[in-house]
């Protein structure tokens, strides 16, 4: 099939629709909402009590870790998702090659089981 | 590509070996691991094989190279001493296993047949980099060394995706052969432009990786920075991949096209000659110095790939091994004497604190003296020969004024590596016998006289190269 850059006009309809509705609206709140600032309603919003501290305070590594566990094992699961389609195709050497993948995988959960990543009392 | 999937697995298995394991029998196992491999590297010897759905090629030229990367792996680990007793912050295990992990990088970037195992080798190579350069967590230095290596670094890869990207477009492969096979059946002018700008993309993502100028600047800080072993481990392992890779693409695959990038590379090598050279005559920190000798070393190998003579290859991993050897046991005297004065003096990695080193320490004296006379090209030395066959190369090719800047600039480095060796023997300081472990004596010892071997019967190895 071949396409003529004509048939790409509705893309750009709909690029230009989206932009405009954001210039349109910025513009409108701009004009039409009222101004009225206080010293209280310029403050960093928080939770209606006063703000306490610097944001930049260290937090503490763990949410770190376990934020990348579910990033790394999520992303790799995403993978059994092609298998699952192709799997007759693929048939035993997908089958074997998957089995060394899920290997690697499990032998790294059980790494970091082991090196008390997942232990939060500590 | 057998060491590559046992070098995969060996690094798991280390990683888990650290849970019970003490840091002195992990790096034991992990020497272990290591010689195996090189024993199963060697048994292809004298075939040819494909693998991995013929993406990478193992032949004797590959095997020669795997062999001398995975040798400064050895050297490395020797040399590590199972990473000193501090045993809260840092992770022998983890080390060892991403030491392993990044010499399958390299071992890949070494036999590549295809683009994409270029790029993928070059990655787990360069992001192993990046983890042992941060890995000394509390230092301000290494955390800084982390960063910017990482970021120009993948900088870097961005050039020599989009390289690879544009070579693609243009040859329609990005298996070798089917490069070549293209490029023999395609007329050069009707062959698109975005080629020739492949091509240089490419060899600027490579050149970056083995620090030419002025892709450099990342150099010195990084090799500052980061901690000696894991310098020593860049400065061995990265180049000598980062060469093999770079005289694969240059050389080999687009050989033909010389005369589109060859104005580029020599620009490159000469200012790279002239830059390092300079640099390191400069330098008040020995480790500072041995970084800028590095750049300026990546010159004189990129002398011989410029040349393309039959011989580029064998000069190639005779000069890497020849540095490999120096690099290693002169970043490993500095390594145990800046451990020695740390504490003791403001700058425990200068030269000053060098001084007065052979009054009670000969060996370590003699050692450094060794490998600096190596990687200055003194007679009866590797690195002499090293410079003697890229420089032959370089002749054979009529190529006369880049010999005249790379011999004035070998006369420079004299007079930087004999800084060295005038603190170590004539400057007085106070140095008490530093004690070192068994293997890092043999490792020590076996790699200067290998130096020295190799300085006396460079026949004995070019007759198997």
């Amino acid at each position: 099939m071949n396409y003529q850059p004509s048939d790409f006009l509705p893309i750009f309809v709909q690029l230009a629709a989206a932009m405009g509705f954001i210039v349109f609206t910025m513009i409108v709140t701009h004009i039409l909402g009222p101004r009225r600032s206080t010293k209280l309603k310029d403050e960093a919003f928080e939770c209606g009590i006063e703000s306490q501290g610097d944001a930049r305070t260290p937090i503490s590594i763990k949410y770190f870790l376990v934020a990348i566990l579910f990033v790394l094992f999520d992303i790799e699961i995403v993978f059994m998702y092609p298998w699952a389609v192709n799997f007759k195709q693929l048939s035993w050497t997908g089958f074997w090659e998957m089995a060394v993948f899920m290997g690697l995988l499990l032998a790294g959960f059980v790494y970091v089981i082991k090196k008390g990543i997942l232990k939060w009392e500590k | 590509m057998t060491p590559v999937i046992a070098l995969s697995l060996f690094g798991i298995i280390n990683l888990f070996l650290g849970f019970t394991f003490k840091r002195q029998s992990l790096q034991v196992v992990t020497l272990l691991f290591i010689i195996c491999s090189m024993a199963l590297t060697a048994m292809d010897w004298n075939h040819e094989y494909l693998w991995f759905g013929d993406m990478m090629k193992t032949n004797n030229l590959s095997i020669n190279f795997s062999l001398i990367i995975q040798l400064a792996g050895l050297l490395v680990v020797a040399f590590s001493n199972g990473f000193g007793k501090d045993e809260v912050y840092t992770q022998p295990a983890e080390y060892y296993a991403i030491l392993l992990f990044s010499l399958v990088g390299a071992l890949l970037m070494v036999s590549f047949q295809n683009l994409i195992m270029l790029f993928v080798g070059l990655e787990i190579l360069s992001v192993a980099m990046y983890v042992l350069t941060g890995s000394d967590k509390r230092n301000l230095r290494s955390n800084e060394a982390a960063l910017k290596y990482f970021l120009m670094g993948s900088f870097a890869t961005g050039f020599l995706l989009f390289g690879i990207a544009l070579v693609y477009g243009s040859t329609r492969s990005l298996y070798i052969s089917g490069i070549l096979y293209n490029l023999s059946h395609t007329a050069p002018e009707s062959l698109p432009s975005f080629l020739y700008a492949g091509i240089i993309l490419m060899g600027i993502g490579l050149l970056f990786k083995i620090s030419a100028a002025p892709f450099h600047f990342w150099t010195p800080d990084v090799y500052e920075g980061a901690p000696t072993i894991f310098t020593m481990f860049m400065s061995t392992v990265v180049k000598t991949a980062g060469f093999a890779a770079i005289y694969h693409i240059l050389d080999v695959t687009f050989g033909g096209f010389q005369k589109n990038w060859i104005i580029t590379v020599y620009f490159i090598t000469i200012i790279t000659l002239i830059l390092g050279n300079i640099s390191a005559a400069y330098q008040q920190s020995a480790k500072r110095m041995l970084a800028f000798s590095s750049i300026s070393h990546a010159g004189y190998m990129l002398l011989t790939v410029c040349a393309n003579q039959p011989s580029t290859s064998s000069n190639i991993l005779y000069y890497s091994l020849a540095y490999t050897l120096a690099t290693a046991v002169s970043f490993a005297v500095l390594m145990v004497v800046a451990e020695y004065q740390t504490g003791r003096t403001e700058k425990p990695e200068n030269f000053d604190a060098l001084n007065g080193l052979a009054k009670n320490n000969p060996s370590l004296a003699f050692a450094f003296t060794v490998a600096l006379l190596s990687l200055a090209g003194i007679p009866l030395t590797a690195g002499f020969w090293g410079k003697f066959f890229v420089f032959t190369d370089m002749f054979n090719k009529n190529l006369t004024y880049p010999i005249i800047i790379a011999v004035l600039m070998s006369a420079v480095g004299i007079y930087y590596y004999f800084k060295g060796i005038i603190s170590v023997y004539f400057n007085s300081g106070e140095i008490e016998k530093i004690e070192t472990s068994f293997l890092f004596k043999i490792a020590l010892w076996s790699a200067c006289i290998g130096t020295l071997v190799l300085g006396i019967y460079p026949t004995l190895l070019k007759s198997i190269f």
